[in-house]
């Protein structure tokens, strides 16, 4: 009796240990892209705020901002639309400046964005993303580079 | 009185000299596409990035791109965040990667001109925060206004250093793939 019923215990173990294993493994395999829309933003800045952290000290910044695994602070930038452009994989790309910036915040909305009201140059407005890069002057490209937006939303469209 | 009136002449040549030193013939690009593409048995892996900064210098020939690294996509997000890891590319500490080269035959490339030009580049590859020495090939079609760069390259992993040591990730990525590299310039 005793024998059998370590058996049993054993056996139900390791289908218990398998059907973990195999449903972990297919997790990781078809992990979804991360929400940045609906995760709570870790910071709230001014474009301004965010480009002079980033001219004053790179490296603290990065530490502060990137994530090892590329899931990155998600932050919500306020700033004055000075440039709308589109790249080349047909997505909405708005640059928050102001003039006496050196550099500003691109942002990058994805494909299926919808713009309800049309974003327009000097506007201020207010938006949602995952950091992808910081702001720097870059030496061989001899201009200053912006800090890199992506899965973008509008927070305040008024 | 005089003085004043010279020294506002040098200030405007200077503000002038230094206004026209900047423009130059530099073009700007943010209009990229940079992909790569690993195959192996296991699986084909592809990724993409539209948010490198490119400049091209169409009198000198000097080209220099700015990859932001956490700018890839992959379709699978598992895969994601191996590439960005510290066991890859630690794109948090090293968040840019950067070629700078020159055309080595710049005199065969006419900008100015609708056409398809074939040349090369010599320069510096840095991915990971380690430099390499490359030379790639790179075809301009100057149409109009217009310039599109299209190149096509492999890269050896190990040449930078990247390259997980142990695991699955390790037998399903390729030791070299393939780099797309894609650019429009407007002058």
């Amino acid at each position: 009796m005793t024998r059998r019923k370590i058996i049993k215990t054993t056996l139900i173990t390791i289908g218990v240990l398998l059907v973990i294993g195999i449903g972990t493994g297919l997790y990781l395999f078809n992990m979804p892209h991360r929400d940045v829309q609906n995760t709570k933003s870790d910071y709230l800045l001014s474009a301004n705020e965010i480009v002079q952290e980033y001219l004053n000290d790179k490296d603290a910044a990065n530490k502060k901002y990137l994530d090892a695994e590329g899931e990155s602070k998600v932050l919500e930038i306020t700033g004055t639309v000075a440039k709308i452009d589109t790249d080349f994989n047909g997505q909405k790309v708005v640059l928050l400046q102001s003039n006496e910036s050196k550099s500003g915040v691109s942002c990058t909305f994805p494909l299926d964005f919808i713009e309800e009201t049309p974003i327009v140059i000097g506007q201020t407005l207010t938006i949602k993303g995952v950091i992808r890069s910081g702001a720097e002057y870059n030496e061989d490209l001899d201009m200053y580079e912006n800090v890199l937006l992506d899965k973008c939303s509008l927070i305040n469209n008024k | 009185m005089k003085n004043s009136a010279i020294l506002m002449f040098l200030m405007t040549v200077v503000t002038l000299t230094t206004a026209f030193a900047q423009s130059g013939d530099k073009l700007v690009s943010s209009e990229t596409h940079i992909k790569f593409f690993s195959t192996t048995p296991a699986e084909d892996i592809e990724s993409n990035n539209f948010k490198s900064v490119s400049t091209l210098n169409a009198s000198t020939g000097e080209i220099v791109f700015s990859v932001p690294m956490q700018s890839f996509e992959f379709e699978k997000a598992l895969m994601q965040k191996h590439f960005n890891s510290d066991k890859f590319l630690d794109t948090s500490k090293n968040p840019k990667a950067t070629l700078k080269g020159k055309l080595d035959n710049l005199e065969a490339v006419n900008f100015n001109k609708d056409g398809v030009y074939n040349a090369t580049v010599t320069g510096d590859l840095t991915i990971n925060g380690v430099t390499k020495p490359v030379t790639e090939n790179v075809t301009f079609e100057v149409k109009g206004s217009e310039i599109l760069l299209n190149s096509k390259f492999n890269t050896t992993l190990a040449d930078h250093e990247i390259g997980f040591s142990k695991g699955k990730p390790s037998t399903n990525i390729a030791k070299t793939v393939e780099v797309t590299v894609v650019a429009k310039y407007k002058q």
